[in-house]
């Protein structure tokens, strides 16, 4: 009844192939946006991004239903830090440092009025981006992986392991750096 | 205490005003069901802070939007997806040259030719990416189901269907459309659905517990489904009614779709297709223990 163990691993070989093209390569372009994020550079990103889909391929049989892009991305942060850590040591945040940007609170906006909201919505591409390259490790990979990779609260407290709360402050956090950036508020936030 | 207050206290939402501004993010998130929202759509009418906060949000969200996502070049798809086809063509490769001398030259590039997927990678740096775009290509075109649903016979596009099938049942809240470990309202659930319904016995003491049923569309027919767990795995089983013409598999016949597992083999009244991402001896194990509880009660076997 069961195949030859020959046939098998071939047969095997192929599915994963299948399985590899259906569940990464459809995620590839949120690949390298996270890993050009948390890396700070394109280049750089495809070399993480391939080291990820080696480390995904490898993995692809333990991969069984769930959300693709998530999966992926995981990885990818995961390959990321391991990058920075051989390439760029000085540039890692130590895990430690994180709990305590939790605590911080987001600005108070006691002149918040809308010309704010309107110089937020003009602010060029150029400006979002070095604005999103200033926040701290920890707030720009929450910020980017909820607005620019889309995931759930759920799936961004589930890869970082922390709590659903600790990932709305670290998001509201976030935005609100970039807003105060963005909006042309003088006064930086404590 | 003011009216506002208590209010306020009502609609379960965060006293602590930090607490409500993270309130207006998960509400411009989607995060927060219909009366979460409401709640929260009152409460920022009811204060102009959190309006503006409100405001300031969608404005950095459509901000947000005009960032430039990187672009996935043609190259770089094509040196991630011979990843998997690399290890494909040096697991094939390497008992086939193991025995044979070396060719000359011409005749190794010949062989090259004919034969891509068995030729070392770094031997054929031009092929590998040929045959990477062809997949990408077809995959891009028309979705990888496609591709695998097209590049093989009639049976391969049916084993597909159902490995789809499998994996919607995957990623839906629940595998089944009625939940019942118990046939007798399997059986007549599906009945009344479809009017065809293959036998569904319940082998929880051989580790295979009936989770229920559901209906699959294939092509254009509606077919019966029976949803089994073994350990942390769902076995999907589709009884498709057997037509006079179909070929006779007595034998389970191995298969694969999509990453999973597929077993098919016929009996009297159905075409059966068990597939799961369970390992191959535990689907081999599903499927013999299936059909021997079918020939134990053969009257359950009986279509609808």
């Amino acid at each position: 009844m069961a195949g030859a163990p020959d046939g098998g691993t071939v047969l095997s070989e192929k599915m994963l192939a299948a399985r590899f093209a259906e569940v990464v390569l459809p995620h590839l372009g949120d690949a390298l946006s996270l890993a050009r994020w948390l890396t700070g550079n394109a280049a750089d990103a495809e070399d993480v991004v391939q080291e990820a889909c080696l480390k995904a391929h490898a993995g692809i049989a333990g991969f069984a239903g769930g959300n693709p892009r998530a999966w992926l991305l995981t990885i990818v942060r995961n390959a990321s830090y391991t990058w920075m850590a051989k390439n760029r040591p000085r540039s890692v945040v130590a895990v430690g440092d994180l709990a305590d940007l939790d605590d911080v609170s987001p600005p108070t906006d006691n002149d918040a009025d809308s010309p704010e909201a309107v110089l937020i919505a003009k602010a060029n591409s150029a400006a979002v981006e070095a604005a999103i390259a200033r926040l701290p490790q920890a707030f720009r990979e929450t910020l980017v992986l909820r607005d620019i990779n889309g995931l759930s609260y759920r799936e961004i407290a589930a890869m970082l392991g922390v709590p659903q709360g600790t990932v709305m402050s670290r998001l509201a956090r976030a935005r609100g750096l970039l807003m105060t950036e963005l909006g042309g508020r003088d006064h930086e936030p404590a | 205490m003011s009216p506002h207050e208590d209010r306020s206290r009502e609609d379960g939402l965060p006293q602590d005003p930090q607490d409500m501004k993270l309130m207006i993010h998960a509400l411009v998130d989607g995060e927060l069901d219909a009366a979460a929202a409401l709640a929260v759509e009152r409460r920022m009418a009811a204060d102009p802070e959190l309006a503006a906060e409100h405001a300031r949000l969608v404005a950095l969200r459509g901000a947000l939007a005009n960032v430039q996502r990187p672009v996935v070049s043609d190259d770089f798809l094509a040196r991630i997806a011979a990843i998997a086809e690399v290890k494909d063509a040096e697991d094939a490769a390497e008992p086939a040259t193991a025995k044979v001398e070396p060719l000359p030259q011409w005749q190794q590039s010949n062989v090259v030719e004919m034969r891509p997927r068995a030729s070392r990678w770094f031997n054929s740096f031009d092929w590998r990416q040929m045959a990477a775009s062809i997949v990408l290509t077809a995959f891009l075109a028309s979705g990888a189901t496609q591709w695998l649903a097209t590049a093989d016979n009639g049976s391969e596009s049916f084993a597909v269907a159902v490995a789809n099938g499998h994996r919607r049942s995957l990623l839906a809240a629940t595998p089944v459309d009625i939940v019942s470990s118990d046939r007798h309202t399997v059986k007549p659930w599906l009945d009344g659905r479809i009017g065809v319904s293959p036998a569904a016995p319940d082998m929880a003491k051989d580790g295979y517990a009936l989770l229920g049923g559901r209906v699959e569309v294939i092509g254009d027919k509606p077919m019966p489904a029976l949803v089994y767990r073994h350990h942390e795995h769902l076995i999907t089983l589709v009884a498709a009614p057997r037509q006079n013409e179909a070929k006779s598999v007595p034998v389970a016949d191995d298969l694969s779709a999509g990453g999973f597992f597929l077993v098919h083999w016929t009996d009297d009244a159905f075409s059966y297709w068990a597939i799961s991402d369970a390992e191959r001896p535990a689907l081999d194990d599903f499927v013999v223990r299936f059909r021997a509880a079918i020939i134990a009660n053969p009257a359950a076997g009986s279509p609808g």
